[in-house]
């Protein structure tokens, strides 16, 4: 087990290397474009277009409220895609071998998270150049973040594991989530459709584990009941992704 | 001692219509699909520093068998018990990524094959040695020739130093020197009792590197030996494949029989036996009957040495003599020539074939048709399996 983690590691830190071989600047993009996403959001919205929220008093409140939903959104959309497609993207190491598939599962999923830490780690500093309040609460931040990793990795293990059979998924899963970012309270904020359409928030999962990290962002507060609710959703996709997996796996392997 | 043991293994595909016919039948009980036996109730061992050669016709089920002995798929039913390291060259350079340097494919594809870093970095420079790839090494992939990468490849797996090594077609890379060298740096680790699954179409390497031969057809093993008499059957096999001809096999023979080889004969000028000396004039006499009227027909012969080695062959095709055999004459053909081969026994094969080889129609091969020996050497003396007849010249040189 120590060895195949090291293996998924090592895999990921490939990952990451992969992406900007021969690049000049290199590892160094990893933290430019997290950092221009960050900059666009803030000074289109908060000085271009001068977007303000009713509930807080700062010029920054929108931006504030977008960068921890859209940034988690972007690691969300990237990890599920790509993980659901492991078996397609690692099918030269998978068929020749012989290492576990779930491996390669976490190999991708580390890649993905260390983009994640990067692009928040950005947004903290953000709050702190504007001079807003951080408190204790922020401790919380990274379990928020390792919950919406966890809901990420099992939803697309669930996904890959249909894949290969269903290869109409490849393309429904990126209008799934296309949808679905665009029904979750990101780029509005919560008020402007609950009266509506309640039902989009309380049944979208994604919003349990989204909006505590956005109340975190805007009031250092902790919204303890949806963090249950989020651990409870990962639990469930938890069991259901390994008990399919077991049940598929070797299936998968004759089909690929 | 054994380092693999396989009993009984059996790997079936369900064969669907549809991918998704697949989904709905792990979930409801539905019986969906047809099978296909890609290995049949496999059995066999391979001891410690035995090296295990695989030949079949393509789809007998090699690969199948391969990927479940690297683990890579599981068997259907049966087990498989590895007693040591598996390492699996099913493709040379698993995970090479052409925008890499070697330095960091090596890092990457060692642990892959089942290396931990420190292993590697301990045997990086023996690696970069036995490759040859000198400078190149810190270069990526992509400027690499594909002899070059195979090398690289070959040398990260040779150094992985497993128990059980299964090479599948990877032996024919590189140049003749790189392939000597790796052939006896396998014989090297054979005596540390490695031992070897290896599999290719190559048949001469075959005879030279294994031990013992398994011959797949259609899943199941139908022939398991010492590797001339399994390469034999292989070509039994092949002949029959290539044209639906019902041939009748016998212990070493085989053929459609619309003519027969009803001796052969190899003699010496001189020594009117079948003892020959090297550089003697000799006969290969064929007699042979046809059963019905063929034009156009090909009568050739095949020396092999005591390995079952092929040293010479010709045929009257490429002789450019025209035979055409009429109802139930006898002909006698002779092959005359000078025996310019090296010491020691040798066997004769012979064959009635259409044009250029026995692949299109086989009329009648037999194997060892005939046997014969050469002892001494007529005339100057020389070393190894053939004569050239050099000469010499020296030259003063004027500066």
């Amino acid at each position: 087990m120590k060895e195949h983690f090291k293996i998924a590691f090592e895999l990921a830190f490939r990952d990451l290397r992969e992406r900007y071989v021969n690049t000049s600047f290199g590892q160094l993009w990893l933290l430019i474009s997290p950092l221009v996403t960050i900059l666009i959001y803030t000074v289109i919205f908060s000085d271009f277009m001068k977007m303000r929220m009713n509930l807080v008093e700062s010029k920054y409140a929108y931006s504030i409220y977008l960068i921890p939903g859209l940034l988690s959104w972007n690691f969300f959309a990237v990890a599920v895609s790509r993980i659901s497609n492991t078996f397609f993207e690692k099918a030269h190491l998978i068929k020749k071998v012989n290492i576990p598939t779930f491996v390669y599962y976490i190999a991708t999923f580390i890649s993905e998270f260390v983009i994640y830490i990067i692009s928040m780690v950005f947004g903290v500093l953000f709050l702190v150049v504007i001079g807003q309040h951080i408190g204790a609460e922020f401790l919380w931040l990274p379990m928020l973040m390792l919950l919406v990793g966890m809901f990420a990795f099992f939803l697309g293990v669930i996904f890959s594991l249909f894949n290969p059979f269903f290869r109409d998924l490849k393309e429904i899963i990126p209008i799934i989530l296309q949808l679905w970012f665009w029904m979750t309270p990101i780029i509005y904020v919560k008020e402007l459709i609950y009266h509506k359409y309640p039902f989009l928030v309380d049944f979208n999962p994604f919003y349990y584990f989204i909006e505590p990290m956005q109340t975190l962002f805007l009031y250092s507060k902790v919204l303890y009941k949806d963090v249950a609710v989020s651990f409870a959703i990962v639990a469930v996709l938890a069991v259901l992704a390994v008990w399919l997996y077991k049940k598929m796996i070797a299936e998968i392997k004759d089909v690929i | 001692m054994n380092a693999l043991e396989v009993r009984n293994l059996t790997k079936i595909y369900k064969l669907y219509e549809k991918p998704s016919h697949r989904l709905l039948e792990i979930f409801f009980k539905r019986k969906k699909h047809r099978l296909f036996y890609a290995n049949k109730n496999i059995s066999f061992n391979l001891k410690k520093g035995e090296t295990l050669g695989i030949i079949g016709v393509n789809g007998a089920g090699k690969s199948t068998l391969l990927k479940q002995i690297a683990g890579v798929i599981e068997p259907t039913s049966g087990e498989i018990k590895r007693y040591g390291r598996v390492t699996a060259l099913l493709e040379l350079g698993t995970g090479f990524n052409p925008e890499f340097t070697g330095v960091e494919n090596i890092y990457f594809n060692g642990m892959l094959i089942g290396m931990n870093k420190d292993e590697i970095s301990k045997k990086l420079n023996s690696i970069i040695d036995f490759s040859e790839l000198g400078d190149f090494i810190n270069e990526p992939l992509k400027t690499y020739s594909s002899g070059m990468v195979m090398r690289l490849a070959f040398s990260i797996a040779i150094h992985s130093e497993p128990q059980i090594l299964i090479v599948d077609e990877a032996l024919s890379v590189g140049d003749a020197h790189f392939s000597a060298k790796c052939t006896k740096e396998l014989k090297k680790l054979k005596e540390k009792n490695l031992s070897v699954i290896y599999v290719s179409h190559d048949l001469n390497s075959l005879k030279l590197l294994c031990d013992r031969l398994i011959l797949l057809n259609e899943g199941e093993i139908i022939e398991e030996g010492n590797p001339e008499k399994v390469i034999n059957v292989y070509n039994y096999l092949i002949a029959a494949l290539n044209k639906n001809q019902s041939l009748t096999v016998s212990e070493n023979s085989f053929g459609n029989l619309k003519a027969k080889i009803l001796s052969c004969e190899v003699k010496g000028v001189e020594s009117d036996s079948n003892v020959l000396s090297s550089g003697e004039e000799g006969v290969v006499g064929l007699k042979i009957k046809a059963d019905e009227d063929i034009e156009n027909i090909t009568v050739g012969i095949l020396i092999r040495d005591r390995f079952g080695q092929d040293i010479f062959g010709t045929n009257t095709y490429y002789l450019n003599k025209k035979i055409s055999l009429r109802k139930n004459k006898t002909y006698l053909i002779e092959f005359k020539m000078p025996f310019n081969i090296g010491a020691g026994k040798y066997s004769l094969t012979a064959a009635i074939h259409s044009d250029e080889s026995h692949l299109n129609e086989c009329v009648h091969w037999i194997d060892k048709a005939a046997s014969f020996e050469i002892a001494g050497i007529k005339g100057i003396k020389f070393i190894g399996l053939c004569r050239l007849d050099p000469e010499v010249e020296i030259k003063e040189k004027y500066v």
